[in-house]
C-alpha cells in the first residue's frame, strides 16, 4: 500500500520535531486509488459470497450428518450416509503425488531458464512453459487417459513389484509372478491422475519460481562469482536462498490448483468410496470429480451434500493459498516484491 | 505500355465480379438455408448414453432440414434431473421417473401432466469383454445369467472359474482376473441391468448389496454399488473405451450393443430361458420385446412404460433377456425455457425418428420399434405444445418391423439360434452353420450392423460382416473366413496359466499351447545384483566429490 512516506515532500532532515507528513493527491490519483480499493474489496466480497453460498447450501446436509461428515467414507446422500473421509483422502493423495512430481520438475526448469539457458533460448522456453499452462485441462485429461495411462502401467507395476513393501506403494490384487496378471489393477489410479495433474500445475509453479529467481540481486550474484563460486555454487548460495519464498509459494500455489483439478481427474480415475491409501492401485476419488460426476443426477439433498464437499475443498484450498501467500510475503524476495 | 495494364484491369473487373458472386453465393447459400430453417428453433436435450448413438444419428439426419437439435449423453439420471429442473427441452431415459426408487435414492417427482413418455428405440444391454487366449481375442464367449450376476458381484473373480467353463465347454479360459467395468454416473444401463439381476438373481444381488453396504436390498439402482476390483467409468462410451484399451484385458463391462459394434469388440452371449445363448441382434431384440408388457392405460402417468418381467423369462429360443426400450421424455407444458416454437422443432424431429429414423436402428445396433409403439408414439407427439401435427402414412416409414397384416415382421422372420448355441452343446465349430454364429456374433464386427447375421443367418452373413470377431484384431484371412476366433481346448489348462489359442487359417485350426513360465517374485540373486549395480553407479557419481570434500576439509582444519 502506498504509505505516507512514499509520496511525501522532502522531510526536514535536521528538524527536531518531525513534520507531519501528508500526501497531496490529485483527483486522478484518488480515483485510481478508489478503483483499486474497490476492486480489492470486490474480490474479497466475492470470495466471502462463495463461501457463504456454499455454507448455506451445505447447511442441510451438514445438519443431517454433523461431525460424521468428516469421518464417513461413503457417498449415498439420499439415505443420509455420506462423508468426505474417502474423497478428501483421495484429493490429498492426488495432490501429494502431483506436487512430488511437479516441484522438482518446475524447480529444475525455472533454474535452467533463469540461470543456465543461453539468453536467446530463454524467451522460447518461457513461452513454451506459458503455453503448457494455457492448455485446457480436458486436453491433459484425454492425453492422460488415452496415452499416458497405458504407458505408465509398466512403471506402476515395477514400483509395486519391488517397493510393494512400502505401505502406500502396495497394490492389492497384484500378481507379480503371474504372466496373465491383469494390468487393470494399475489403471485409473491415484498415481496416473497425480502425474497428469503434476504436468498441469508444473507450469504455474515454474513461472512463479522463475520470476523470483530472476529477481535475485545481480550484485550478490556477481559477488558470489567474484569469490570464486561456480555457477552451481552461486545458485546454491544466492539464487536458492533468495528465492526460497518463491519456491514454497509456487509449490503451494500448485498444490492449491492440484487440489481443485476436476476434469482431468474425472476422466482418469475410477471412483471408489473407501479410503484407498495405495496410490498405484486402481480406484481413487477427489472432491471436485465427485461433484462433477454427481452434479447432474443429484437430488436436492444430494446437491446439498455435494455443496458440503465443495465447502470442505474451498476451505482447504483457502488455507493452502493463505499459507502460501504468507510464506511468500515473509521471505526476502516476497517482501521485496510486496514492498 | 499504359493501355496494357488498363486492359488487364478491365479483364480483372469481370473476374472480380465473378469472384464476388461466388463469395456471395457461398455466404448466402447457408444463409438461405438458415432462412428456411428459421421455422425451427434449436432445442437441447440430455440423458441416456445407452440410446445416444441412435439419437446422434437422427440429429445429424435432421440437420439437413434445418433442425438444430443438441443432445448430450450425460446419463439417464442426469437427463431426468435436468428435465425436472427445466434446463433441457427433452430428455432421453432408459427408465421412467423414479417416483418410488427401491435403492433408497430420493424420489423424482415430476408434476403430473407436464411430461409424457415415448419409446424411441429398442436394444440390448450387452456384456462387452476383452479376453485373449494365446494372443487371440476370444469372440465366442457364452455366459449364463447367474454367472453374469456373479461376475458383476465379484463372486466369480477368475476367467477360468468352473461356472464360466461350464458355459463354454472347450474354451481354454486363462487364469486371469475378471475386471468388471461398471458405470460411475447415474445410468439407465445400470438401472436396466440391476433390475434384471434383482428380478432374476435376487439372492445373489441382495447378498452383494448387503456386502457393499447398501442398506438391505438395493433392487433396481441407477448408481452401481462398486467394490474393490471393479472399475467405474462414466458413460457407456467410458465403459466401452476402458474395455477396448490394451490394459482392459480381462475386463467385461455392460453397455448398449451399439457401443460394442463401434468398438469392434465381442459381446458375451447370454443364456435365455429356452436354454440358448443369444446376442441382442435387432431381430432377437424384436422377438424378446414381444413379451414386454407395455402400459396401455392412457390416463396413467406411466403410459407406454415397459414391464420387462416377461422378457426375462421368455421361452422363445431367440430371446435376449436384457432387451429393453429407451424412452424420450416429452414436455407437455410450455414452461421454463420450453416454448411452442421449440415444441414445433421437437415434434418434427420426433416424427422423423419415429418414422424414417427407425430404418437405421438395425444398422446402428439397435432394434426398430414395432408398429403399435410407433402409432402410440405418434399420438404422444401430438400432445407436445406447438407441434404441427402430421398425418403420416405409416407404411411409408419403411420400418423393418411393419408388415401388411400388422404383425412384427422383424420378429417373425428372426432366425432361430443354431444348435451349437444350445446350453451344453459343444461349441460351434468350423464349418457348421453355427460356427459362424459364435465367432460372428461376437464379432461386433464393424460392418457390424449386420451382426444380426450372427445369430441368424448362416455363414454367409457372418462372413460378410467380417465377422470377425476377430475383426479388428486378426488377419484378413479371418475376416473372410467366418470361423475365426474359435478356440478349442487343448489338453491341459491346468496350472491355471496355460491356455490354448486357436488360429484358423483357411479352415484349419492351429492350436498354440502356451507354456507356463514360473513367474519371478521375491528377492533373488538377480535383484541383489541389480541393487549392487545401482549402489556402484551412485558410488561412482558421488564418491569422488565426497572424498574430495573430506580431503579438503581435513586440509582446511590442518591449516
Amino acid at each position: 500500500m502506498a504509505s505516507a512516506e512514499a509520496g511525501s515532500g522532502r522531510p526536514g532532515l535536521h528538524d527536531d520535531i518531525p513534520r507531519r507528513l501528508g500526501t497531496a493527491r490529485g483527483t486522478g490519483d484518488r480515483i485510481f486509488r478508489y478503483q483499486l480499493t474497490s476492486a480489492g474489496v470486490v474480490v474479497l466480497a466475492i470470495m466471502a459470497a462463495v463461501g457463504l453460498f456454499l455454507l448455506l447450501r451445505a447447511g442441510q446436509a451438514l445438519r443431517a450428518t454433523g461431525f460424521s461428515f468428516l469421518t464417513t467414507a461413503q457417498w449415498q446422500p439420499d439415505v443420509h450416509r455420506f462423508g468426505i473421509a474417502a474423497v478428501l483422502t483421495g484429493t490429498l493423495l492426488i495432490a501429494a503425488v502431483a506436487v512430488t512430481i511437479s516441484v522438482p520438475l518446475a524447480l529444475g526448469t525455472a533454474l535452467f531458464i533463469s540461470d543456465v539457458a543461453p539468453r536467446p533460448l530463454r524467451r522460447t522456453l518461457v513461452a513454451m512453459v506459458d503455453l503448457m499452462a494455457a492448455v485446457p485441462s480436458v486436453v491433459y485429461g484425454l492425453w492422460g487417459l488415452f496415452f499416458l495411462q497405458k504407458n505408465v502401467i509398466g512403471l506402476s507395476r515395477w514400483l509395486s513389484d519391488w517397493f510393494g513393501w512400502i505401505p502406500f506403494l502396495h497394490v492389492d490384487g497384484a500378481q507379480p509372478g503371474d504372466p496373465l496378471a491383469s494390468a487393470s489393477v494399475y489403471t485409473a489410479s491415484t498415481f496416473v491422475a497425480g502425474i497428469v495433474v503434476a504436468l498441469m500445475v508444473a507450469p504455474i509453479q515454474c513461472s512463479v519460481m522463475r520470476e523470483v529467481f530472476t529477481q535475485a540481486p545481480a550484485g550478490e550474484r556477481e559477488g558470489a562469482y567474484a569469490l570464486g563460486a561456480t555457477r552451481w555454487g552461486m545458485i546454491r548460495a544466492v539464487v536458492l536462498p533468495y528465492g526460497k519464498g518463491g519456491v514454497i509459494g509456487g509449490t503451494m500455489l500448485g498444490l492449491g490448483r492440484a487440489l481443485g483439478e476436476t476434469i482431468a481427474v474425472y476422466l482418469i480415475i475410477s471412483p471408489v468410496f473407501n479410503i484407498q491409501p495405495h496410490i498405484l492401485q486402481t480406484g481413487t476419488n477427489s472432491v471436485s470429480s465427485l461433484i462433477a460426476l454427481h452434479y447432474g443426477d443429484a437430488s436436492d439433498f444430494g446437491m446439498s451434500a455435494l455443496m458440503a464437499a465443495g465447502l470442505a475443498l474451498f476451505l482447504l484450498t483457502l488455507v493452502v493459498n493463505f499459507t502460501a501467500s504468507s510464506i511468500v510475503a515473509r521471505s526476502r524476495s516476497g517482501a521485496q516484491s510486496e514492498g | 505500355m499504359r493501355t496494357y495494364p488498363m486492359g488487364r484491369r478491365f479483364t480483372a473487373v469481370p473476374l472480380l465480379a465473378a469472384l464476388l458472386a461466388v463469395v456471395a453465393s457461398v455466404l448466402l447459400g447457408p444463409g438461405a438455408g438458415i432462412a428456411a430453417a428459421t421455422s425451427y428453433t434449436p432445442i437441447a436435450g440430455a440423458g441416456s448414453t445407452w440410446a445416444e448413438n441412435a439419437v446422434d444419428q437422427w440429429r445429424r439426419d435432421v440437420n439437413q432440414y434445418g433442425m438444430r437439435i443438441s443432445y448430450s449423453g450425460t446419463g439417464s439420471s442426469d437427463g431426468r434431473r435436468q428435465f425436472l429442473s427445466g434446463t433441457v427441452d427433452y430428455a432421453v431415459s432408459d427408465i421412467p421417473f423414479q417416483t418410488h426408487p427401491t435403492d433408497g435414492s430420493a424420489a423424482e417427482n415430476p408434476a403430473a401432466g407436464s411430461y409424457a413418455y415415448m419409446p424411441i428405440v429398442a436394444g440390448g444391454t450387452v456384456f462387452m469383454y476383452h479376453l485373449t487366449i494365446g494372443g487371440k481375442k476370444v469372440t465366442n464367449l457364452r455366459l449364463s445369467g447367474d454367472v453374469v450376476t456373479k461376475i458383476f458381484t465379484r463372486a466369480i473373480t477368475y476367467w477360468d472359474d468352473k461356472a464360466i467353463k461350464a458355459d463354454n465347454p472347450g474354451l481354454a479360459l486363462p487364469h486371469r482376473t475378471i475386471v468388471p467395468v461398471v458405470r460411475s454416473d447415474g445410468s439407465g444401463s445400470t438401472a436396466q441391468f440391476t433390475l434384471w439381476m434383482a428380478n432374476q438373481h435376487t439372492s445373489l444381488w441382495n447378498a452383494y448389496c448387503a456386502k457393499v453396504g447398501r442398506s438391505g436390498a438395493c433392487g433396481q439402482t441407477s448408481n452401481y454399488p462398486t467394490t474393490s476390483g471393479m472399475i467405474a467409468q462414466s458413460g457407456d462410451l467410458g465403459v466401452a473405451g476402458y474395455v477396448a484399451q490394451g490394459y482392459g484385458e480381462g475386463s467385461i463391462g455392460y453397455v448398449n450393443y451399439s457401443y460394442a459394434l463401434n468398438a469392434h469388440f465381442p459381446v458375451a452371449k447370454v443364456l435365455n430361458h429356452a436354454g440358448y445363448y443369444t446376442e441382442p441382434t435387432p431381430q432377437n431384440v424384436a422377438v424378446s420385446l414381444l413379451k414386454a408388457k407395455i402400459n396401455t392405460n392412457k390416463n396413467s402417468a406411466d403410459y407406454l412404460t415397459q414391464n420387462l418381467n416377461g422378457v426375462y423369462t421368455d421361452s422363445d429360443k431367440r430371446n435376449y433377456p436384457l432387451s429393453s426400450y429407451s424412452y424420450m421424455i416429452l414436455p407437455l407444458k410450455v414452461e421454463g425455457t420450453f416454448t411452442k416454437a421449440k415444441g414445433n422443432t421437437l415434434g418434427a424431429f420426433s416424427y422423423y425418428f419415429m418414422c424414417q429414423g427407425q430404418q437405421q436402428a438395425p444398422s446402428l445396433g439397435y432394434s426398430p420399434l414395432p408398429i403399435n409403439l410407433v402409432k402410440a408414439g405418434f399420438d404422444q407427439i401430438k400432445r407436445i405444445p406447438g407441434v404441427s401435427a402430421q398425418s403420416i402414412d405409416i407404411k411409408k416409414c419403411n420400418n423393418p418391423t411393419f408388415s401388411a397384416d400388422g404383425t412384427n415382421k422383424l420378429a417373425q422372420t428372426a432366425p432361430y439360434p443354431k444348435a451349437c448355441d444350445k446350453k451344453g452343446a459343444a461349441p460351434c465349430t468350423t464349418g457348421s452353420g453355427g460356427a459362424t454364429t459364435s465367432s460372428s456374433s461376437t464379432g461386433g464386427s464393424s460392418g457390424g450392423t449386420t451382426s444380426g447375421g450372427g445369430t441368424g443367418s448362416t455363414g454367409t452373413t457372418t462372413g460378410g460382416t467380417g465377422t470377425t470377431g476377430a475383426a479388428g484384431t486378426t488377419t484378413g484371412g479371418a475376416s473372410v473366413d467366418p470361423d475365426t476366433g474359435q478356440t478349442l481346448s487343448p489338453a491341459g489348462s491346468s496350472g491355471g496359466t496355460t491356455s490354448a489359442g486357436a488360429t484358423t487359417a483357411g479352415g484349419t485350426v492351429a492350436l498354440a499351447q502356451p507354456v507356463t513360465v514360473a513367474g519371478q517374485s521375491g528377492w533373488s540373486s538377480a535383484q541383489t545384483l541389480m541393487l549392487l549395480a545401482a549402489i556402484a553407479l551412485f558410488a561412482l557419481i558421488l564418491l569422488p566429490s565426497v572424498v574430495s570434500r573430506v580431503l579438503h576439509s581435513r586440509k582446511d582444519s590442518a591449516s
